[in-house]
C-alpha cells in the first residue's frame, strides 16, 4: 500500500484516500474528426505500460478530490515524487516527455 | 397540514433521549449533533477578489491554508481543497449565509450551494476517542492538531475531521451516517459507548469556551 | 515416564497453578504457563500426529512457529480453531485440543500399514497419479480425509475482530534481546517507537536461556531492567502476543494481535475482539526477527521424542519440561552446548555428538566439566524406535568430507535434539523485494547488516547472522547509531549499555546438512526434509534426477516447504540436499520466494469491522422510515438500500406490484427517487460543459426547463443518464442514475481538471442534500395542489419537461414536471431533513384518490413499458445512442467534438449487425422470459448456435396483461421494421431454462407511443 504526497493537501496520507486516475498526460486531440481510425484508436487505447518509471495521475478521493501527478516505478513501487498537474507536466516535459 | 418537522439521519437511533452528561463511565463519548447549517463554498483561492469578498461576507478571513479552519463566533470555515470550502453555521443560518455569500461574490467565479440536508456531524470524545479512530480510519489522527480539517476515510466511507476542544467533530454524509455510527458503535465496543450530552452552546463549534469532553 | 518435570529457576510456569485440559478426550493437568505442546511433552504424550503421505507417527518438533507436526483442532462448535501449533497455544484451564491427523484414529492409521503408500508415493505422486483428470474427483474424498488437517468451524463465527491503523517514528519487529535493546536507544532517543513481538512476553531466546549473563546481570534481571524503563516512556509502546505476519511496499507491516485466545471460552469478553490486525505504518523498521534452529537430516529423523535442540533446551529452562532421561544430542556448531549442560544439570544424562572432530577448546572443556559424554566426529546415521524414539546408531564421520569412514556405536536415549546450525527469520525482509544472501562461514541465509537504509529497513541480531549473543547485541548498537544518526540524533544513548556476555566465542560450523548413513540417498531409512509434507532427502534427489533445476520447481515438485510452517525448519536443508545433488553451490541454488503471510492469519481478521452489519456501507434516503413503516419489502442497489414493493397483508409480490403498477397508471403512486445522483453546476460556461459531455445540445435549454441527456464515454458508448434543469443561465442542476453518481462526479472533474481547466464550472454534488418524491398518476396534479398553493400546476402554465421553485407540505420545494413512468408526474425536492415530513404530507394529500407508494419493482414495470432504459440493465458499455435508437438525444451539429462523437466513425461502431434495443413478445402471452435469455434464429439447439442478442428486461405488464421484454438483437431494428416484419426476420426465439421460446421483435414502446399521457 502507498503513501502519497498530496500536493494541495500538502500531506502524506495513506492509499485508501487515493483513486487510480491512470496514465498522465494523455492529451484529448483538439480536432477528433481529423484524426483516422488508427490515430484515434491510439487516443482511446493504447497505453505506455512500461516495466519501470510511469507519470500517472491519481485523485485524492476522500480529501481535496484533486487529480495530480505521481511518477512511480512499476517494477519496484518506489515513488519519485507527486506534483500538482500542472506542474507535473513541466516536470514530464523538463525529462523530455519520455519514460 | 402538520408544521413541518426537521428529521436528522441519525433520528432513528434515538440518541437525544439517552444523552447524559459526560463521565468517567465509558471509555468513548459520542452522539449526533443535527441541524447544523452546511455550505459548499467553491471559487479560486489565488483569487484575491474571490478571497476578500468570501471573507468579508463570512465575517473571517477565508482559510487558504491547506488542510486548516477558520472559526468565528457564528460559523466555522474548513478548508478543503484549493477551491473549495465548507461553512459550517448555526442552524437556520445558512440561507441568509447563501444570500449573502451570493451577493458578495458576484461577478466573481465561484460557486455557493446550500448542502445542510447532505451532512450531519458526530462528536466523539472520552479517554478512547483516538483508539476509536484509529480503527475507523486510515489517517494518523495523533497527527492532528487544533485549527487543522482532514478529509479521510471511514471504514468504507468518508469524512472531514476536526478538533474541538478535548474531542473530535466528524462531518458526514447523511445517506452514510448510519453505517458510519454503527460503525464507530462496533468499533468502541472494547472500551464502552456512552452517548454524551453535548451543551448546546457548543453545537456549531463555534464556542471559544471548550468543553472538557475527555472526562475521566 | 520418559519425560518429567524439573522446577528450574528461571522457568516461566507457575507450579501453584495447574490447570486441567484434554487432548483426543483424555484429561491431563498442566500449569499456567505452559504452552499446549510443552503440558503434552510433561504429560509425555509423544505421538501427536500421523504424517501426510506416510501415516508415520510424529511428535513435537520445535517449539515457536516452525512446529510441522504438532497441529491441533483446538476446542469444538462456533468456536473450533483447526491447524493451530500446539508449541503456541498458551494453555489455559478446559482448553479441549484434538488431533487433526490420523485416519481412521491417531494409533491406527490405514497409511502405514506395512510402509504400503511409502513405495507407491514419491516425490510428484500426485502429478503423476492424477495426470488423468477423471480420475481426480473420484479419489480427492479419500485423500483429502486421508491427509487430515483439521475441519473449518461449520457454524458462523461468534467472535468479533478489528483492525488498527498505526502510525510510528520506529517499529521494532521482534522483542528479544536485539529487539529491546533497539527499542530503548530509540525510545531514549525521544522518537515514537512500537515494538510488536509473538510471544506472551518479551525476551524471545533469553526466555530459554535465563543464565545467560548481560553486562554483569542475568538475562532474567536485564529483561526486568530493560523492559520496566521501556514501560516507563510514553513514547514506546510494546505489544506482546502480535505476529508481524507482512512487510508491505513504503513500510507497512501487518501484524494479528491474539487479545482473547489465551482466556478459556468462559473468560473471554464479548466486549472485546479475539485477534486485531494493526496496519503499521513505520518511517523506520528494524527487524529483530531472530533465527531458527534447523535440525539435521538422518534416517528416522521424523521418529517421536527427536526434536531441535533448541526446543530441548527451550522445554527445560522455560517450561521446566525434560523431554527425556536419557537424551541424545547431535550438532554440527557451537549452539547446543549451553543446553547439554543444562540438560545434565537438570538430571538428565547427555551425550552429545559433534559432526565436526575439533570443536571450540572453551566449550569441549565446559560440557566435560558438566558431565556430558562428548564424542567427536560422529553422525546419526539414523534413530532406532517404533512410536518414539530410542536409541541411534552412530557413524564416524570423514573429517572433511560428508562421508562415514567407519561404524560408531548405538546409543540408547529417550529423546534426541539435533542442531544443523540457525537460520535467520529473513520473511518479513524478503516480503518487499529484499533477497538474502547465503554466508557460507555462518551457514545461512541472511539479510545484509546495514538493512535497505533506503527503504528505511534496519535489521539486528540474529537475522544479520550475528548468533552469538554479544555479537548480536554490539550489532544493534552500531545499527541503532547510524538509525539515529541519520535522524540527526546523538548515537549516545545505544552505546550506555553494557553488552559484555560471558559466551566463549564461536567457532565456525560444520558444513553438513545430510547425515550420511554410508549408503546411496533413497536406500536407507528414510530421513525426512520437511515433516509437514513429508518430503525426504531421496524425494529431493528424485526430483533432481527427474530434471527439475530451479528450486522453485523443485519446491513445487515435492511440496517442500509448503503448509502452515511454511517450511521454517525445512527451507535451507532442502536447498543445500538440492544443491548437492546438483553438484552446485548453495547460492546458485538460491531461496524460493518469501511471500506473506509469514504465519496463517483467520479471514475473521483480515476483515475486521467489515463483517455483518457493517460489512458495506448500507445507505438510507431521509423518507427510509416512512416506507419501514408502511411494511416495505427493500433491495438493495448499489449501497442504497431502497423500496423493493410495498405488500399489503396477504399480497405477494406479483400482487403487490400488480396493484402498484395500476394505481400509478390510473390513480396517483409515489415513489422515493432520493437516491438519484444531484450534481448542482454553476458558472458562464456550464452550457458549454454540458454540451461536451452529453450527447445532446444543450445551447438553447431556457431556465425553467429541463431536458434528458445521454452521456458517453469517449468509445462513444452509453454510460450514464439523466434529466439536467436550468436553473439560470449560468446555473444548472443535473441528475445521475444512482449507481452511476459517485462515477459520475469524478468523470466530470477529471475532464474539467485535466482538459478543460479553462472552463468556468464548478461542480458539486448535492445527492444527499435533496430528498425527492415522485408522485405519478393522472391524479398527481390534484394530489400536490392539495400541498403547494405558490406554484401554478396548470398545463399551460407548468409543462411537461418544466421545473418550478415553490413551497411544498411548508417546505422550500423545486418542483420537476418529469416522468418515468410515462404518466403525468411531478418530482418534488426538498432538503433532506424535511424528507420525511413531506413524503407523510403527500401520502395524507392523495389519500382521498388512492395514494399508492410503490418501489423499484414497479418502477421498473411502467418505465419498460415505455421502453425507458436503465443504463447497466438494458446497456453493458458496448450500446451506442443509435443501437438503443435514441438517435434523437444526439446532436451532431454542435461544433465541439462531443465526449464520444468520434467514435461513432470508427468501423466497427458504424458498421451493419450491432446488438440493437428492441421490444420482444412472446407468443405465449403468460411467459415472463428470464433476464439473460438468449436469443436465437431456430428452435434447434445442436451447436454451433448463432446467438443473436439477450433479453435485458422482461416483466408481467398489468396494463397489458401480458408480458413484455426488451432485448439486444443484432441488426435488430431491421428486423422489428414493416420491411424485416413482412420478411419474417421479426421471429425468432429466447432460450432459456432448456426451452426456446417464439418470440416477435416489436416497438420497445408498448404503451402510449405517441406520449399523450405525460402531457395532459
Amino acid at each position: 500500500m502507498f503513501v502519497f504526497f498530496c500536493p494541495h493537501c500538502g500531506e502524506n496520507r495513506e492509499e485508501e484516500e487515493f483513486g487510480y486516475g491512470g496514465e498522465a498526460f494523455i492529451p484529448r486531440p483538439a480536432t477528433p474528426e481529423t484524426l483516422n481510425d488508427d490515430a484515434w484508436g491510439d487516443y482511446l487505447f493504447m497505453r505506455k505500460n512500461p516495466k519501470g518509471w510511469h507519470w500517472e495521475m491519481w485523485s485524492h478521493n476522500t480529501g481535496c478530490r484533486k487529480f495530480f501527478v505521481v511518477k512511480r516505478n512499476t517494477a519496484t513501487n518506489a515513488i519519485a515524487g507527486s506534483w500538482t498537474l500542472s506542474d507535473g507536466r513541466k516536470a514530464y516535459d523538463a525529462e523530455g516527455g519520455a519514460t | 397540514m402538520s408544521e413541518p418537522v426537521m428529521r436528522s439521519p441519525l433520528h432513528s437511533f434515538g440518541l437525544a433521549s439517552q444523552a447524559k452528561p459526560i463521565d468517567g463511565s465509558s471509555g468513548v463519548w459520542a452522539n449526533e449533533i443535527p441541524h447544523i447549517g452546511y455550505i459548499s463554498l467553491r471559487g479560486d483561492g489565488r483569487d484575491q477578489a474571490f478571497v476578500s469578498a468570501a471573507s468579508k461576507a463570512l465575517g473571517i478571513p477565508l482559510p487558504i491554508e491547506p488542510c486548516t479552519l477558520a472559526t468565528s463566533e457564528s460559523v466555522k470555515v474548513l478548508w478543503l481543497s484549493p477551491d473549495e470550502w465548507m461553512i459550517v453555521s448555526a442552524p437556520g443560518q445558512a440561507n441568509a449565509l447563501c444570500s449573502r455569500l451570493e451577493l458578495a461574490l458576484a461577478g466573481v467565479r465561484n460557486q455557493v450551494v446550500d448542502n445542510s440536508g447532505g451532512y450531519t456531524q458526530i462528536f466523539l470524545g472520552g479517554t478512547h476517542a483516538l483508539d476509536v479512530l484509529r480503527h475507523v480510519s486510515v489517517y494518523d489522527f495523533e497527527s492532528l492538531q487544533p485549527g487543522r480539517v482532514a478529509g479521510t476515510t471511514l471504514g468504507k466511507s468518508s469524512v472531514y475531521a476536526f478538533r474541538q476542544g478535548n474531542g473530535y467533530r466528524l462531518i458526514v454524509r447523511r445517506s452514510f451516517a448510519d453505517y458510519i455510527w454503527r460503525y464507530l458503535v462496533r468499533a468502541a465496543n472494547p472500551y464502552g459507548l456512552g452517548i454524551a450530552d453535548v451543551p448546546v452552546d457548543n453545537l456549531v463549534g463555534t464556542s471559544t469556551a471548550s468543553v472538557n469532553v475527555a472526562a475521566g | 515416564m520418559t519425560s518429567f518435570r524439573v522446577r528450574r529457576p528461571g522457568a516461566r510456569i507457575d507450579f501453584e497453578k495447574p490447570l486441567s485440559f484434554s487432548f483426543d478426550g483424555q484429561p491431563y493437568s498442566g500449569f499456567a504457563g505452559d504452552t499446549l505442546a510443552s503440558a503434552l511433552l510433561a504429560n509425555d504424550v509423544r505421538m501427536l500426529a500421523r504424517s501426510f503421505k506416510y501415516g508415520r507417527p510424529r511428535g513435537i518438533v520445535g517449539s515457536g512457529p516452525e512446529e510441522p507436526n504438532a497441529l491441533m483442532q483446538i476446542e469444538a462448535g462456533a468456536h473450533t480453531i483447526p491447524n493451530l501449533k500446539a508449541t503456541q497455544v498458551e494453555l489455559y484451564d478446559g482448553l479441549i485440543a484434538r488431533r487433526t491427523t490420523g485416519y481412521p484414529t491417531l494409533e491406527f492409521d490405514l497409511k502405514s500399514i506395512g510402509g504400503l503408500f511409502s513405495r507407491f508415493m514419491p516425490a510428484g505422486f500426485y502429478y503423476k497419479t492424477f495426470q488423468n483428470q477423471k480420475l481426480w474427483p473420484k479419489f480427492e474424498h479419500i485423500i483429502r480425509q486421508a491427509a487430515g488437517y483439521g475441519s473449518a468451524p461449520a457454524e458462523p463465527d461468534p467472535e468479533t475482530y478489528d483492525h488498527s491503523h498505526r502510525h510510528t517514528q520506529v517499529l521494532v519487529v521482534g522483542g528479544g534481546a536485539s529487539g529491546l535493546l533497539a527499542a530503548l536507544a530509540a525510545g531514549r532517543a525521544g522518537l515514537k517507537v512500537v515494538v510488536v513481538d509473538e510471544q506472551k512476553e518479551c525476551g524471545g531466546w533469553l526466555l530459554s536461556s535465563p543464565h545467560s549473563i548481560i553486562g554483569g546481570k542475568t538475562a532474567d534481571a536485564w529483561l526486568k531492567a530493560v523492559l520496566g524503563e521501556l514501560q516507563s516512556m510514553p513514547n514506546v509502546e510494546v505489544l506482546t502476543r502480535t505476529s508481524a505476519f507482512a512487510l508491505h511496499n513504503m513500510n507497512l507491516v501487518l501484524a494479528v494481535e491474539q487479545l482473547q485466545d489465551h482466556l478459556p471460552l468462559g473468560a473471554r469478553s464479548a466486549h472485546r475482539p479475539r485477534q486485531r490486525l494493526h496496519r503499521i505504518r513505520a518511517e523506520n523498521v528494524v527487524l529483530a526477527t531472530g533465527a531458527i534452529e534447523r535440525p539435521l537430516v538422518f534416517g528416522n529423523n521424523d521418529l517421536p521424542g527427536i526434536m531441535t535442540a533448541s526446543a530441548l533446551t527451550t522445554y527445560l529452562n522455560r517450561y521446566g519440561v525434560a523431554a527425556g532421561k536419557r537424551v541424545l544430542l547431535h550438532t554440527s556448531n557451537d549452539h547446543v552446548y549451553q543446553g547439554a549442560c543444562d540438560l545434565v544439570r537438570a538430571g538428565c544424562e547427555v551425550v552429545l555428538a559433534d559432526a565436526r572432530a575439533r570443536v571450540n577448546p572453551a566449550w569441549e572443556k565446559r560440557a566435560r566439566a558438566a558431565g556430558v559424554d562428548l564424542r567427536l566426529g560422529y553422525g546419526i546415521a539414523y534413530a532406532r524406535g517404533g512410536r518414539a524414539v530410542s536409541g541411534a546408531q552412530l557413524v564416524k564421520l570423514d573429517a572433511e568430507r560428508n562421508a562415514v569412514t567407519g561404524k560408531g556405536p548405538s546409543i540408547d536415549c529417550d529423546a534426541l535434539g539435533s542442531s544443523g546450525g540457525l537460520s535467520p527469520t529473513v520473511h518479513l525482509y524478503c516480503h518487499d523485494g529484499g533477497r538474502p544472501h547465503w554466508d557460507d562461514e555462518k551457514l545461512a541465509f541472511v539479510v545484509p547488516a546495514t538493512g535497505r537504509a533506503k527503504s528505511r529497513i534496519y535489521c539486528v541480531g540474529a537475522v544479520t547472522g550475528e548468533f552469538g549473543l554479544q555479537q548480536a547485541l554490539e550489532q544493534t548498537q552500531r545499527t541503532i547509531g547510524d538509525l539515529l544518526a541519520s535522524l540527526g540524533k546523538p548515537a549516545g544513548t545505544t552505546s550506555a549499555t553494557d553488552v559484555h556476555t560471558d559466551e566463549p566465542a564461536s567457532v565456525p560450523p560444520r558444513r553438513i546438512f545430510r547425515i550420511p548413513d554410508g549408503m546411496r540417498e533413497g536406500h536407507g531409512k528414510k530421513a525426512f526434509v520437511d515433516f509437514q509434507n513429508d518430503v525426504s532427502a531421496a524425494d529431493i534427489h528424485l526430483a533432481v534426477r527427474e530434471n527439475y533445476r530451479s528450486i522453485e520447481h523443485i519446491k513445487r515438485y515435492t511440496a517442500l516447504g509448503f503448509g502452515t510452517d511454511q517450511g521454517k525448519l525445512s527451507n535451507v536443508n532442502g536447498f543445500a540436499i538440492a544443491a548437492d545433488a546438483r553438484g552446485i553451490s548453495i547460492p546458485e541454488v538460491g531461496t524460493t520466494t518469501y511471500r506473506p503471510a509469514y504465519s496463517p492469519v483467520t479471514f475473521g481478521t483480515l476483515a475486521g469491522l467489515h463483517a455483518d452489519e457493517t460489512f458495506e456501507p448500507r445507505r438510507y434516503s431521509a423518507m427510509h422510515a416512512c416506507h419501514v413503516a408502511r411494511g416495505a419489502e427493500f433491495e438493495p442497489v448499489g449501497q442504497w438500500l431502497r423500496p423493493w414493493y410495498f405488500p399489503l397483508p396477504g399480497e405477494d409480490m406479483h400482487a403487490a406490484v400488480r396493484r402498484e403498477c395500476l394505481a400509478a397508471r390510473r390513480g396517483v403512486g409515489i415513489m422515493d427517487a432520493s437516491t438519484l445522483g444531484k450534481i448542482d453546476l454553476r458558472g458562464k460556461d456550464v452550457r458549454e460543459f454540458l454540451g461536451r459531455v452529453y450527447a445532446n445540445d444543450w445551447a438553447k435549454l431556457a431556465p425553467g426547463k429541463c431536458r434528458y441527456g445521454l452521456m458517453l464515454d469517449e468509445n462513444g458508448m452509453v454510460m450514464d443518464d439523466g434529466v439536467t434543469a436550468c436553473i439560470t443561465d449560468d446555473h444548472f442542476v443535473m441528475t445521475t442514475t444512482t449507481g452511476g453518481a459517485a462515477r459520475v462526479f469524478s468523470w466530470l472533474e477529471k475532464w474539467h481538471q485535466t482538459e478543460w481547466p479553462d472552463l468556468d464550472v464548478y461542480m458539486t454534488s448535492v445527492t444527499d442534500h435533496w430528498a425527492t418524491a415522485a408522485i405519478v398518476g393522472p391524479k398527481s396534479r390534484q394530489t400536490l395542489a392539495k400541498v403547494c398553493s405558490d406554484i401554478d400546476l396548470s398545463p399551460s402554465a407548468f409543462k411537461f419537461m418544466d421545473w418550478r421553485d415553490g413551497t411544498v407540505a411548508g417546505v422550500p420545494a423545486r418542483v420537476f414536471r418529469i416522468s418515468f413512468s410515462g404518466e403525468l408526474a411531478f418530482e418534488v425536492n426538498v432538503d433532506a431533513n424535511y424528507g420525511h415530513h413531506v413524503w407523510e404530507a403527500l401520502m395524507d394529500a392523495g389519500r382521498e384518490f388512492g395514494i399508492t407508494p410503490y418501489g423499484t419493482e414497479t418502477m421498473h414495470v411502467l418505465r419498460a413499458e415505455k421502453g425507458f432504459i436503465i443504463v447497466g440493465q438494458d446497456t453493458d458499455g458496448s450500446m451506442t445512442p443509435l443501437d438503443l435508437d435514441m438517435a434523437w438525444a444526439v446532436s451532431m451539429k454542435k461544433p465541439f467534438s462531443f465526449i464520444g462523437k468520434r467514435s461513432f466513425a470508427r468501423s466497427d461502431t458504424a458498421g451493419p449487425n450491432r446488438k440493437q434495443l428492441v421490444g420482444l413478445l412472446t407468443e405465449d402471452p403468460e411467459i415472463v422470459l428470464a433476464e439473460g435469455a438468449q436469443i436465437i434464429e431456430r428452435t434447434d439447439i445442436a451447436p454451433p448456435v448463432p446467438m443473436l442478442g439477450h433479453v435485458t428486461s422482461s416483466y408481467y405488464s398489468p396494463e397489458l396483461d401480458r408480458s413484455i421484454a426488451l432485448a439486444v438483437v443484432r441488426d435488430g431494428i431491421n428486423r422489428r421494421s414493416d420491411e424485416g416484419r413482412k420478411t419474417g426476420r421479426d421471429v425468432l426465439y429466447a432460450h432459456a431454462g432448456g426451452k426456446a421460446h417464439k418470440v416477435r421483435l416489436v416497438s420497445p414502446v408498448f404503451i402510449d407511443p405517441k406520449g399523450e399521457r405525460q402531457n395532459v
